[in-house]
C-alpha cells in the first residue's frame, strides 16, 4: 500500500473527505479532521468504521506487538510541547531513549547538543529547565527534540508556529529543515492553525 | 455498588501490575521516579513524626502510670503493645495518606487532564509502569521505614520525657523494654506497613490516574476520594491482620502475655 499517512473518516461524518499522503517529504494539512486523526494515531484506536494507514500499513489489521513496532516509527510533537512537568528539559528530550536503550543515553546526549547547534538561537541553560520555566517556542523545541532523537520514518507535529512572534517563527521554519536532512526518506506532516 | 467492585478491580489490577513489572525499576527513568517518590514520602516526612512520636509515647506511659495507677513495668508493656504493633505502624500510615497519598492523586489527576499521560503512551512508555510501580515501591519502603522512626520515637521518646516528666526511673523502663521487646513484634509491624504504603499508594494511582471528567475540579475530587478510601482500606487492614495475627493463624505466637 502506497500511503504513508492516510485517514479515513466514518460515514456518518459530515465531509466525506479523506487524508491520503502517498509520497514521502513535507506535506501541510488542512485542521478538519486533526481532532480524529491524533486520538486515532495516539494509541492507534479508530471510531468506529474509520481507516487509519501508517506507512503503508492499514492499523486495523494489525496485532497488539506490531502496533506498537509502528508507533515506535511516528512520532508526534503536540502544540503545548506534551512534556513531563517533573522532569527538565534534558529528562524529557531522552525519556525514551532512557526508557527504552539506556545504553544509547550518552550518545542521545552529544546528538541533542548537534540538533542544538543546527536549530540555533537557544538559551544555554534550556537544557536544565522545567517545562514551567520554559517560553511556549522552548516546549515546542523540546517535543521536538525528543521526537527527532527516534529519528522517526514518519513525523506529525501540531501547530507548531500558533501563538509565536516572528522572530520564533521563523526558527520553527527550520524544524522541516533539520528533518529532512536527518531523515531524507521520511515524512514530515504539520497541521494548519 | 457496581462502582465500588470496579473501583476495587481497577486497584487489583494496579496492584498485580506493580508486582509483575517490579523489573522496569531497573530502567533509569524509573529508578529516578522511584528516588523521588521515596524522597517525598519517606526523607521529607521525618522531621513531622518526631514531635508526634514521642508526645505518643509520653502520653501512653503517663496515662498508665497516672491514671491507671499501675507501675513502669505495665507502663512500658503498653507502649511496646500499643506501640509497636498497632500504633506505630497506623500513625506513619495515616502520615502518609496525608501527605504522599494526597500528593499522588493529585498529581497524577493533574497529568492526565494536562495530557502527560497520553503522552507517555505515545512515546511508547506504559504510564502504569513509569507511574504506578515506582509510587507503589516507593511508598510501601518509605512508609516500613517512616513505621520504624515512629516507633523508635515514640518509645525511646516517650521513655526519656517519661522519665522527665513523670519521674519514671528511665533505666527501670528500659530494663523492662528489653526484657519484653521481641523481633517478632518488630516484623510484624513491618509487614503490616509494607503492605499499607503499598494499598494507600494503589488507591493514590487508581483515583488519580481516573479523574472524573477533564476540569481542574476533578483532581481535588480524585485526593478526597483517594485519602478517604485509603484511611478506610488501611483501618481494614489492620482488623484483619489483628484477627489473623492474635486470633486466627498465628495464634499463640504473638500474644499479650508476654
Amino acid at each position: 500500500m502506497s500511503c504513508v499517512l492516510g485517514y479515513e473518516p466514518v460515514a456518518d461524518e459530515k465531509s466525506p473527505e479523506r487524508v491520503w499522503l502517498e509520497t514521502p517529504g513535507e506535506h501541510l494539512l488542512s485542521s478538519l479532521y486533526k481532532d480524529q486523526i491524533l486520538a486515532a494515531m495516539h494509541d492507534l484506536r479508530l471510531r468506529n468504521g474509520a481507516r487509519l494507514v501508517l506507512l503503508g500499513a492499514d492499523v486495523r489489521a494489525l496485532g497488539d506487538a506490531e502496533r506498537a513496532r509502528l508507533l515506535r516509527r511516528v512520532a508526534f510533537v503536540p502544540a503545548n510541547g506534551g512534556l513531563m512537568s517533573s522532569l527538565n528539559a534534558w529528562e524529557n528530550i531522552s525519556l525514551p531513549v532512557a526508557y527504552h536503550a539506556p545504553e544509547k543515553l550518552e550518545a542521545a546526549l552529544a546528538d541533542v547538543h548537534a540538533l542544538l547547534d543546527e536549530l540555533g538561537g537557544v538559551d544555554d541553560d534550556l537544557l536544565a529547565k522545567l517545562p514551567e520555566h520554559m517560553t511556549l517556542y522552548e516546549r515546542r523545541l523540546a517535543a521536538y527534540l525528543r521526537a527527532l532523537l527516534e529519528r522517526p520514518d514518519l513525523l506529525v507535529v501540531e501547530s507548531l508556529a500558533a501563538g509565536l512572534g516572528p522572530v520564533k517563527r521563523a526558527r520553527i521554519g527550520r524544524f522541516a529543515e533539520v528533518y529532512r536532512r536527518h531523515c531524507p526518506n521520511g515524512t514530515f506532516v504539520q497541521f494548519e492553525g | 455498588m457496581l462502582a465500588l467492585f470496579r473501583e476495587l478491580e481497577g486497584s487489583a489490577y494496579l496492584a498485580l501490575h506493580a508486582v509483575r513489572r517490579l523489573g522496569v525499576l531497573r530502567l533509569p527513568p524509573v529508578a529516578e521516579e522511584l528516588m523521588r517518590q521515596i524522597y517525598f514520602t519517606g526523607a521529607s516526612a521525618t522531621g513531622g513524626i518526631v514531635l508526634r512520636g514521642a508526645f505518643i509515647g509520653t502520653l501512653i506511659i503517663a496515662y498508665v502510670i497516672e491514671v491507671l495507677n499501675a507501675d513502669a513495668a505495665l507502663a512500658v508493656k503498653m507502649l511496646l503493645w500499643v506501640v509497636l504493633r498497632e500504633v506505630g505502624p497506623l500513625i506513619a500510615a495515616v502520615l502518609v495518606i496525608q501527605r504522599s497519598g494526597t500528593a499522588v492523586a493529585t498529581d497524577l489527576a493533574l497529568r492526565e487532564i494536562s495530557g502527560e499521560v497520553a503522552s507517555l503512551r505515545r512515546l511508547g512508555i506504559d504510564p502504569y509502569d513509569y507511574l504506578v510501580v515506582p509510587r507503589v515501591v516507593g511508598m510501601a519502603l518509605s512508609n516500613a521505614a517512616l513505621t520504624l522512626y515512629v516507633q523508635l520515637i515514640a518509645v525511646g521518646g516517650g521513655m526519656v520525657l517519661s522519665s522527665l516528666i513523670i519521674q519514671v526511673p528511665l533505666d527501670e523502663m528500659l530494663g523492662v523494654f528489653f526484657l519484653l521487646a521481641s523481633p517478632l513484634d518488630l516484623i510484624y509491624s513491618l509487614i503490616k506497613s509494607v503492605l499499607f504504603g503499598a494499598v494507600i499508594a494503589v488507591i493514590a494511582c487508581y483515583h488519580g490516574l481516573r479523574p472524573r471528567g477533564h476540569s481542574i475540579n476533578a483532581v481535588p475530587q480524585a485526593a478526597i476520594r483517594a485519602v478517604t478510601e485509603a484511611l478506610l482500606a488501611v483501618m481494614l487492614l489492620n482488623v484483619v491482620f489483628a484477627y489473623l495475627v492474635y486470633g486466627v493463624a498465628l495464634f499463640g505466637l504473638v500474644t499479650a502475655e508476654q
